[in-house]
């Protein structure tokens, strides 16, 4: 590592207001390309706003989000997305009436540039994007299924899908295996590992831990809006106060054992 | 074969069927009422790219075929320009009305819709009949520059009646199907093409789809011009066909009677508002005997398929299809 690297994404004392609660409060990060950065904290700790902030679906009261080295603090979420991040959400979002290839489709062939005038037919360069997405995340086969009637794993690879569709350099992950079983852990758990060495920049939010810190090159914990721990996964059951606001004595025990037998 | 393929054979096959209608019926008032069912047919399926497809409930549909044909009658009546002529120029006035109206719209969310463009079109039904000034003086009496409740009349016509005599309205029934086959072809583009997938993915959920690169503003213009352009034609060939524009095509009947063809057909469908529309137009048919009744009718049909089939007929067979009947 250089320290002559470029950021992909930095974060620079952002902050979200919502009335007179700070749900980000002056925040500041750096992203750097080939990073998985994993962001932990409890319920509240205004990880799904910051990601809402990044993505433009909600704007900073204040700071500036900085991708490539252009201000996208004011952007809409349509330019942010053809700027070439895209994000995946804690809370299923599918467009429940269109087919599984529909809904990957859109993203293929809106997400990836503005396009002036929409032409008449979806061209053979979106569906082969389209095929590539689907089988990225394990959905080949389930195309003609409505995305309004899938299981919820499924429902997370198709957002998944959606998400790589675009062609993104970053992509934000909002709580991807939130509610799923272990077997369905792992299987998310490869997919996230194809699309980070396929070259995509990864920020995930997880408040499962073993999904969090076997994925993650470098971990940030929030609480209350602000930063409390950044740094290797392997810092955090040693590190007092994230144990004391986020682990509780068991699960940092636990955390720890579960890195020692990664390292082995 | 791909879906829109499908459609497309569809739609010729009806066309040609269709064509061969007036070889075999000779009486005028079927004719004329086939070609008024073309003229529906092709308000309902634009009504149904915004409303279905992109999920906006819009009401302005009714007064946007009104703007198309006075601005046809207008457009004849004062400039003396050709109906033929003033027809397309009717259609893109139409477009660029809807266009305001569409922006009016854009940060209005469902029934909020539905009450600003009701008003809209109420607004400029109002300043028709409410402005009584002359503002010419043909022999027939005073005339208001949009025509007040008389309306206009004697403002042209395509030429067929020059040509054919009493058989002109032969003629206008090609007209309007050639004008409905388009329509229904332009539908179709739009509903299976990627336009169709920007609509749609914003009626099922407007944030994911801005986040999949969708721009709200940009998509809800096109659907409100795009589905404007044969609205305002069928308007202008209405003009065209009846020689008559007046504040009628306003009235709140004649907007739940199309609105009613899209709810039974199938909302979002390409052949649902069709069918539904020539249903209604047939029940209409039938009720036309119970006079002041026929309104109630309609109501009562209009009721039991919003209670009982919300998708419409096209809904059942989907749903029929799937179980594998
Ligand atoms: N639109 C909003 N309006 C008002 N308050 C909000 C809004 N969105 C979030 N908040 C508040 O901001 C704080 C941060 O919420 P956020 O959803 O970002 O937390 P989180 O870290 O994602 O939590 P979780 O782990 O439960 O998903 C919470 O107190 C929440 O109630
Ligand atoms: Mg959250």
């Amino acid at each position: 590592m250089t320290a002559a690297r470029e950021p992909l994404l930095s974060c620079k004392g952002v902050s979200k207001f919502f009335g007179a609660l700070a749900a980000v409060n002056n925040l500041s990060f750096d992203v750097y390309p080939g990073d998985v950065l994993g962001i932990g904290g409890p319920n509240g700790a205004g990880k799904t706003t910051l990601f809402e902030v990044i993505s433009g679906l909600n704007q900073a009261t204040s700071g500036s989000v900085i991708f490539q080295g252009r201000d996208i603090s004011m952007l809409p979420p349509e330019t942010v997305c053809h700027a070439g991040i895209a994000r995946t959400f804690q809370l299923n979002a599918s467009f429940e009436s269109l087919s599984v290839r529909d809904n990957v489709r859109v993203a293929a062939y809106f997400g990836r540039e503005n396009r002036a005038y929409p032409g008449l037919k979806v061209g053979p360069d979106v569906e082969e994007q389209t095929t590539a997405a689907l089988e990225a995340v394990g959905l080949a086969g389930k195309d003609h299924l409505i995305a309004g009637e899938l299981p919820v794993l499924d429902r997370k690879l198709l957002m998944l899908a959606g998400a790589i569709a675009t062609k993104p350099r970053l992509l934000l992950m909002d709580e991807p295996v939130g509610g799923l079983s272990p077997r369905e852990i792992d299987h998310m758990m490869d997919a996230v590992r194809r699309i980070a060495q396929g070259g995509v920049t990864i920020v995930l939010i997880e408040h499962v831990m073993r999904f969090l810190v076997q994925l993650s090159t470098r971990v940030l914990i929030m609480h209350h809006g602000e930063s409390i721990y950044e740094g290797p996964p392997q810092g955090l059951a040693k590190d007092r106060t994230v144990i004391d606001v986020y682990l509780g004595e068991g699960a940092s025990e636990r955390l720890g054992k579960l890195m020692e037998a990664g390292q082995s | 074969m791909s879906p829109a393929k499908r459609d497309v054979l569809v739609c010729i096959g009806l066309a040609i069927v269709l064509a061969l209608v007036p070889l075999v019926i000779g009486t005028r008032y079927i004719i004329t009422q086939m070609t008024l069912f073309f003229i529906w047919a092709i308000v309902v399926t634009q009504w149904n790219l915004v409303l279905g497809v992109a999920g906006i409930f819009s009401l302005a549909q009714m007064a946007l075929f009104a703007v198309g044909a006075y601005a046809t009658a207008m457009l004849a009546y004062y400039f003396a320009i050709p109906v033929i002529v003033a027809m397309p120029a009717a259609a893109l006035i139409t477009v660029a009305a809807s266009l305001v109206i569409g922006a009016a719209c854009l940060r209005l969310r469902g029934p909020y819709v539905a009450l600003l463009t009701l008003a809209i079109a109420q607004v400029i039904y109002l300043v028709v009949v409410n402005d009584t000034a002359c503002f010419t003086n043909p022999p027939s009496g005073c005339l208001p520059l949009f025509g007040g409740v008389r309306g206009f009349s004697r403002f042209g016509d395509l030429g067929f009646r020059a040509l054919l005599g009493s058989k002109f309205y032969v003629a206008h029934y090609y007209v309007g199907l050639s004008l409905a086959v388009l329509a229904v072809m332009f539908s179709i583009a739009i509903i299976r093409g990627p336009l169709g997938l920007a609509f749609k993915a914003l009626r099922d959920n407007p944030g994911y789809a801005m986040s999949r690169g969708i721009s709200k503003f940009k998509y809800q213009l096109w659907v409100f011009g795009l589905s404007a352009f044969f609205t305002g034609l069928a308007g202008a060939f209405y003009a065209a066909q009846f020689g008559v524009v007046g504040p009628i095509v306003f009235s709140i009947a004649m907007l739940l009677f199309l609105l009613s063809m899209i709810v039974v057909g199938g909302m979002g469908t390409i052949w649902g508002p069709l069918l539904g529309a020539a249903l209604l137009m047939l029940a209409d048919e039938g009720m036309r005997e119970v006079g002041d009744w026929r309104d109630i009718g309609l109501g009562l049909v209009l009721a039991v398929f919003v209670i009982l089939l919300p998708k419409g007929l096209a809904g059942v067979r989907l749903r029929r299809a799937k179980a594998g009947l």
